[in-house]
């Protein structure tokens, strides 16, 4: 995977995570991560297309799902409800969103399709034939996982 | 002896119209997050939301079943059923003086200027912030 293509997506998640919810994100280093993988708890899928194809998958657990979503609507939420389901597919939308902007002004030409949200313990995500590169990001309210496994099309 | 003045901090909110009715809003987004900050933010500032969309198709019907009295629709653009751009196109061939306000999670410059060319009349990127909303909202309805 070209890293043209990665570094947008660590600073969009950096960026945003930091404007919404105002705190410290703490970068820490990328790692391969394996063809099939369990989520942390909550799973945000975005497809990705147009030059490439492919998937980024925003993970967390249920926990610090709750603490951010809690915190981007300023109340108490303590459970993953509809709302906070809603509110963490759409921090997930306005990672890649960022992300594919960042990336059209690099001259790529991404598309993205509606996000689609997983959850529980035993979740195996599987993206074959496709490197994943993990970029995991701390907060004070646990650990957030933004998985990018995309490829470019064979022309 | 205390005289009677107008208080000078007194603001007339953004969502009054000068005969003193509330501007109408619909909303048009997939998420409810987005949905409820757009609606505390306009909220605030006086505007009547008239009702929410989830699609493009849902907020075109709805658009056609309160026609005329919305002053102001806001559009998100990824959305399952019908995207933004598509639904604005269709909005504008009913009502040409629609007054449409796209609002997307992607700034991608072709993507502003196709939705300024069919007839949006501003665009703003998310995350929303309440003073860049209501900035924007208010210079389209001027």
């Amino acid at each position: 995977m070209r890293i043209e293509y990665i570094n947008p997506f660590v600073d969009a998640s950096t960026e945003i995570l930091s404007e919404v919810l105002n705190m410290e994100v703490k970068r820490e280093e990328l790692f391969l991560k394996e063809d099939s993988s369990s989520i942390l708890g909550l799973g945000v899928i975005i497809g990705v297309t147009g030059s490439v194809s492919g998937r980024v998958l925003i993970d967390m657990g249920i926990e610090t799902a709750t603490a951010i979503a809690g915190k981007m609507n300023n109340e108490t939420i303590s459970e993953l409800n509809d709302l906070a389901k809603a509110t963490i597919t759409e921090l997930a939308n306005m990672i890649v969103g960022r992300a594919i902007t960042k990336l059209h002004h690099l001259g790529f030409d991404f598309h993205i399709s509606t996000p689609t949200i997983l959850t529980g313990n035993n979740v195996e995500v599987t993206t074959l034939q496709i490197e994943a590169i993990s970029v995991p990001l701390t907060l004070p309210m646990g650990k957030v996982e933004v998985n990018i496994a995309v490829k470019e099309i064979d022309t | 002896m205390k005289a009677d003045y107008p208080n000078i901090n007194d603001r007339i909110p953004d969502g009054k119209k000068p005969d003193g009715g509330n501007y109408r809003v619909l909303i048009v987004d997939d998420s409810m997050f987005v949905t409820k900050q757009l609606t505390q933010i306009l909220v605030s500032e006086e505007y009547e939301v008239l009702g929410s969309a989830e699609n493009g198709v849902q907020a075109l019907e709805k658009y056609k079943e309160l026609y005329p009295n919305v002053d102001l629709v806001t559009m998100d653009i990824t959305m399952p059923k019908m995207d933004g751009i598509e639904c604005l196109k269709k909005i504008i061939e009913f009502d040409k003086n629609a007054r449409v306000v796209m609002i997307s999670a992607i700034g991608k410059q072709d993507l502003v200027k196709e939705s300024l060319l069919i007839g949006a009349k501003n665009y703003i990127v998310k995350p929303l912030n309440r003073a860049k909303v209501l900035e924007r909202i208010k210079a389209v309805l001027k």
